[in-house]
């Protein structure tokens, strides 16, 4: 403990650190770092920007070595939780009724909400813009009622689960109005 | 006549249902996350209350999450973000507003102390200037991406 200690106080680790880490895809975005003295932006994987106070600008982006990431951020890395899961079911149309190849999608929900233990679960109900975009809204909330209903019945804590209704606002594919888009029929599910 | 009528006062019946709704919707705006996984001493501060944390507990905004010096934490958030602090570090959710429906999208936290992990979700994707962490010593903002954080001011 005495060792580690001083080993503590002699490094010269720096303070502080802001570092631009993969995505889990292998993409990477940006960060920009900011303040009154200075902006700086870092948008190489594993580059990282430091910062000596807030009356410093921060420094150039420079690469931080594996070892020394793990050092400083493995217990943080270690801590980070699965990304949630998203499904989508698709509806035949005007109706809260599943296509028969989304009922096996429906299926292999229940496994995966067991293995994460999840307790929070929503669902987004989705359609195309056939028809009043009012009668559309509450077709969403039939679609993703439905699936509640399912997942509930099949022993899913009803509290797990919030119910979203999107309508035609939300698209994923966009179109004209009173265009039929069997891929807008959907109801999007994530599994926390 | 009577038809249009009796259809005006259905959609009418409708819209009555929405907004009955919206009480336990702003209810539910407060929160923004779950915790997924805890080891060792960690904290959920709530106004004047400090609770401890465990998987599954919700978390609210305002709520600070504060480890201790053999803790970690991590969040899944409701627009699939994800945080992840180390040992002695603390973090606040000053602001979480995900209604992308109403173009309502909003993230920001401060950082305060210690060590964390970001994967911003998808308030990151639709509207990358509403995201920002707040540091002591620096202020981040974001373009869709995993990042981390060290302060030890």
């Amino acid at each position: 403990m005495v060792l580690s200690l001083a080993l503590c106080a002699c490094s010269t680790a720096p303070k502080n650190v802001f570092l631009l880490l993969p995505n889990q895809d292998g993409s990477t975005g940006a960060i920009t770092v900011e303040n009154k003295a200075g902006s700086q932006v870092v948008s190489r994987p594993n580059d990282a920007s430091y910062v000596k106070d807030a009356a410093t600008a921060p420094t150039g982006p420079a690469t931080m070595e594996k070892p020394d990431i793990d050092k400083v951020f493995g217990d943080a890395l270690r801590a980070q939780p699965e990304p949630p899961l998203m499904f989508i079911l698709y509806f035949d149309t005007g109706k809260d009724a599943l296509t028969d190849e989304s009922k096996k999608v429906l299926d292999s929900i229940l496994p995966a909400i067991k293995s994460r233990r999840s307790t929070s679960i929503s669902i987004v109900g989705h359609t195309d813009r056939v028809g009043r975009r009012e009668d559309n809204f509450r077709l969403g909330f039939d679609r993703a009622g439905k699936t509640r209903d399912f997942l509930v019945e099949s022993g899913i804590d009803a509290s797990s689960v919030e119910v979203f209704s999107h309508g035609e606002d939300n698209p994923l594919i966009k179109t004209e109005d009173e265009v039929p888009e069997p891929r807008n029929r959907r109801v999007e599910v994530t599994v926390r | 006549m009577w038809k249009a009528l009796f259809s005006l006062s259905s959609g009418a019946a409708i819209l009555a249902g929405l907004l009955a709704g919206a009480p336990s919707a702003a209810a539910q705006a407060l929160d923004i996350g779950v915790i997924k996984t805890v080891t060792g001493s960690v904290t959920v501060v709530r106004g004047q209350n400090s609770i401890p944390a465990t998987p599954c507990m919700i978390v609210l905004v305002k709520d600070s999450l504060v480890t201790g010096k053999d803790g970690s934490v991590g969040v899944v958030l409701k627009d699939n973000s994800t945080v992840s602090l180390g040992p002695d570090s603390e973090i606040s959710f000053q602001d979480f507003q995900f209604s992308p429906g109403e173009g309502r999208l909003s993230w920001v936290s401060r950082f305060v102390r210690g060590t964390a992990v970001f994967l911003t979700g998808i308030i990151g994707k639709l509207s990358p200037q509403s995201v920002r962490v707040e540091t002591p010593v620096a202020t981040v903002g974001i373009r869709g991406t995993r990042f981390a954080i060290k302060v030890d001011e």
